[in-house]
């Protein structure tokens, strides 16, 4: 096997003060992802599946507990090391796109590097081969309000993949997209996964996307409730993903 | 139930109503304001030295209306854009089209008028409050200034309530002709015109073009006089707007389309942001350079009167300090100044006559300011020579002596004070030393000098010119209401001058208050638009340091361009003053210094509000 490019160790996050009512969104979650994977984490709503990617991303700190990503411990950086460390190693896609819509799709893509130092004439080469490779040269001077949802989301995923970050984040990237758009989405994932080695974690609720994904977490009240590996095709992993869901419902409804 | 949702949500958006009701208010507060001196003719007749200053306020409130109709339209504008995503999903729910239209013109006429009552209330009070602070700073009497003036009030009134009944009716319409999904989507909408080509090109033109003629007509004041006036206002307005409206949009759009300098660091967010702001920004950045040149002009105008009292009051004075018959004191106090030349002069007075000693005359011939044309020649200095052969000379027609050179007559009349205020009908020789020492009197001098800084010693002048009187009463009886000093011309053109100084700083701080509150209303309408994008840039992984030094370039250069403009306009302006002020540009790099420094501090300011809101929290 691979190194692991993510590694959480005892992850905790808990919320409020001590005085106050604690809330344990994450209760020692452990788990390893490694380079080249695509994992996907589920569980019902409020299960800690949000808070799980935010520590991991590096937008939230963990109360405590070790994050590793790319080798680096990130726990105990400072806000700028963690900003240069966002903008190197990881590469974000949101629900709601977070283009920015005062610039043009190519720039919104091209920003990464531009924040790295990379001079112009590098720049463009690279762009227009990431939009190539999720179909969307045709749209790169276009401001993101012209185009469709699921050109904003590729949009999206090029700018996460355009500095070849070590992992990619993806929160609920169906999320806002109809299932035509979905599906042909969950397919480019699944072949920049397979062809170009890039590793994912993705965070849905939605069976149907998740089962494009190799191994599936689900989280229960901030614990790791299980684990499941893609071992057939699609279709029967779609299937194992709703029977766990459906345990987990009805131990919640218990 | 309509009127009970909006306001429930205006509750909820009440700091950006706060920002828009501080906008309004201050605009009517200035507009108050400088109403209250337009209209007050009495006191501006009494109280300028420029002949045609009532029709000058007109041609200011004429400027100030349409900078003002400019702003209160955007102002407005901006409670459409804070209301229309939630009118939409009020139609969406069934609200008909017609209620919500009537909804939006209700709001915008209520606001209107709230801020129409807080701002004359505030207007008031400033005026009132600057107007002391002012009068006080610089000893003006200032009779016949009211805080409260009536028809001042009325005007206000009536202007901003015809100017809100418009602007309600035009967001009125704006609404009506909106679809349902124009307005659920429209904060979806980027603001990024493209601006055709020959259109710009025109624009600029045209801009070009309507400012160089107001500057000609600003330059030529004096020949042109009221038409100038009114050529300048009517070109240099519309003419700072289309430059903001065609060039400026332009520009940034050419550093844009330079690619190595766009695609740097953040610089494609930080243009971006400007592009997107510029072409929305460019009527209030018109407004902002407009009352910038105002403001700083009447600021420059005010404070060159204010140096101009010097330099008006040496115009027929070779000299500063003239004193006849110094006392001990006097002469002790006078040690410590600072001469550039000191005289001294004999003369004896008998009941009939003065007599001046020829031989102290040749020894210090005096200066003298020589009578021009115009005003430059007026302040011609010019040495006398030793060319006194005669030895009598006298200022009477008579056979027996020759009478006094011109040139000489003016020496004893004007520099050394020999004059009709002092002496009476006296009449005045230069006589040879045999002769002045034939005269049975006792002899007499007078002082006569240039000092560094006049203004200095005026304390001094003062008491010296009360002796003077005292002397004249003793000479000829009575006293004199002038006694001809350079000091006595001082204070009288200082008095002159201090309604005139009073206006230009009443109305530069009006002015400057009100551009102030002009660019912060702008910048914070539109923070929370931001705030969204700053926290994206902070998820992908954009150091803190690089935002705020990306808000520090940004708005340096929404700061830059009126503050540009506004400057030009004031440095041009001030010519205008050329035929009425000597020197129109004495000390004018205080004005601007001190512009420069407030609105540098005003930036930083800015800058820094615009962080704590706009930036993530870590």
């Amino acid at each position: 096997m691979t190194k692991p490019v993510v590694n959480v160790t005892n992850a905790q996050k808990v919320f409020g003060k001590k005085s106050e009512n604690q809330f344990k969104a994450l209760d020692n979650v452990s788990f390893a992802i490694e380079e080249g994977e695509f994992v996907g984490i589920m569980g019902p709503s409020g299960a800690g599946k949000t808070t799980l990617l935010n520590v991991v991303s590096t937008l939230d700190k963990a109360t405590s507990g070790k994050i590793e990503i790319a080798g680096q411990d990130i726990t105990d950086m400072k806000q700028n090391e963690l900003a240069d460390f966002r903008s190197e190693q990881l590469g974000f896609i949101f629900q709601d796109f977070n283009l920015l819509e005062n610039l043009t799709v190519y720039e919104n893509i091209a920003l990464p590097l531009s924040l790295q130092g990379f001079s112009s004439r590098k720049i463009k080469p690279l762009v227009i081969q990431v939009a190539e490779k999720l179909g969307i040269k045709s749209v790169l001077q276009k401001y993101p309000v012209t185009i469709s949802g699921g050109q904003k989301q590729r949009a999206a995923a090029a700018r996460a993949l355009v500095h070849e970050p070590a992992i990619i984040l993806a929160d609920e990237p169906t999320g806002a997209l109809d299932s035509k758009n979905a599906h042909s989405l969950m397919k480019t994932m699944e072949h920049l996964n397979q062809f170009h080695d890039v590793s994912i974690m993705l965070v849905t609720h939605d069976p149907l996307s998740a089962s494009y994904c190799e191994r599936i977490l689900f989280i229960q009240d901030g614990n790791l409730y299980k684990e499941i590996k893609k071992t057939g095709d699609q279709q029967h992993f779609h299937q194992q993903i709703l029977n766990v869901l459906a345990e987990l419902t009805s131990i919640q409804s218990l | 139930m309509l009127v009970k949702l909006l306001s429930g949500s205006m509750k909820k958006m009440w700091k950006d109503y706060l920002v828009l009701l501080f906008g309004l208010t201050i605009s009517i507060a200035i507009f108050y304001m400088f109403e209250t001196l337009a209209q007050n003719q009495a006191f501006l007749e009494a109280n300028a030295l420029i002949a045609s200053i009532v029709f000058v306020f007109h041609v200011g409130t004429f400027i100030l209306a349409l900078v003002t109709i400019f702003y209160i339209f955007y102002a407005t504008s901006f409670i459409l854009s804070l209301r229309q995503k939630e009118l939409g999903m009020y139609m969406t729910l069934g609200a008909k089209k017609g209620k919500v239209t009537q909804m939006m013109f209700l709001e915008t006429l209520v606001i209107g008028i709230v801020s129409l009552i807080i701002g004359l209330v505030f207007g008031v009070g400033l005026s009132e409050g600057i107007g002391r602070l002012l009068m006080a700073r610089l000893d003006f009497s200032g009779e016949g200034f009211h805080s409260l003036y009536p028809s001042s009030l009325v005007t206000t009134v009536l202007f901003y309530f015809v100017l809100f009944l418009l602007t309600a009716i035009v967001n009125a319409i704006r609404v009506s002709r909106k679809s349902v999904l124009e307005l659920l989507h429209a904060d979806q909408k980027t603001d990024t015109k493209t601006i055709k080509g020959w259109k710009t090109f025109l624009g600029t033109l045209f801009a070009i073009v309507l400012i160089t003629v107001g500057y000609v007509a600003m330059i030529n004041m004096g020949n042109l006089a009221q038409l100038g006036v009114i050529i300048a206002a009517a070109t240099v307005t519309p003419g700072t707007y289309f430059f903001f409206m065609a060039m400026l949009p332009f520009l940034i759009k050419r550093i844009k389309a330079i690619r190595s300098i766009n695609e740097k660091g953040l610089n494609s967010f930080t243009y971006a942001q400007l592009d997107f702001r510029v072409s929305q920004l460019t009527k209030v950045l018109g407004t902002v350079a407009m009352l910038i040149a105002l403001g700083l002009g009447a600021m420059t105008a005010g404070l060159s009167f204010y140096h101009n009292t010097e330099i008006q009051s040496s115009m027929m004075h070779g000299y500063d300090i003239k004193v006849h018959q110094p006392t001990e004191d006097e002469l002790a106090e006078m040690e410590n100044w600072k001469f550039e030349e000191r005289n001294l002069y004999s003369y004896r007075v008998t009941e009939d006559s003065v007599y001046f000693s020829k031989h102290d005359l040749q020894a210090n011939p005096p200066v003298i300011k020589e009578l021009g044309g115009n005003l430059e020649e007026l302040s011609k200095e010019v040495r006398l020579t030793d060319d006194l052969t005669a030895p009598v000379y006298t200022d009477e027609e008579t056979d027996n002596a020759e009478s006094i050179p011109e040139q000489w007559q003016t020496a004893l009349r004007t520099e050394l004070m020999a004059n009709f205020y002092l002496f009476g009908d006296r009449t005045l020789y230069i006589l040879d030393q045999e002769k002045f020492e034939e005269i049975n009197a006792s002899t007499q001098t007078v002082l006569i000098g240039k000092v560094d800084n006049f203004a200095d010693y005026t304390d001094t002048l003062a008491k010296i010119d009360e002796r003077h009187h005292q002397l004249a009463i003793d000479y000829t009886g009575e006293d004199p209401t002038t006694i001809g000093s350079k000091y006595e011309n001082y204070t009288t053109i200082k008095s002159l001058a201090n309604g005139t100084i009073f206006m230009g700083l009443f109305l530069g701080v009006a002015f400057l208050m009100m551009m102030a509150s002009v660019l912060m209303f702008k910048l914070l309408s539109s923070a929370t638009a931001d705030i969204e994008r700053y926290q994206m840039l902070r998820k992908i992984g954009v150091r803190q340091a690089k935002l705020k030094k990306s808000i520090y370039k940004e708005l340096f250069l929404v700061f830059l361009f009126p503050g540009l403009i506004g400057l030009v306009h004031v440095l041009i302006g001030m010519e205008m003053f050329s035929f009425i002020l000597i020197e129109p540009y004495t000390k004018i790099w205080i004005p601007i210094s001190l512009f420069l420094v407030i609105y540098g501090l005003y930036y930083w300011l800015t800058v820094k509000m615009y962080q704590r809101i706009v930036l993530p929290k870590d």
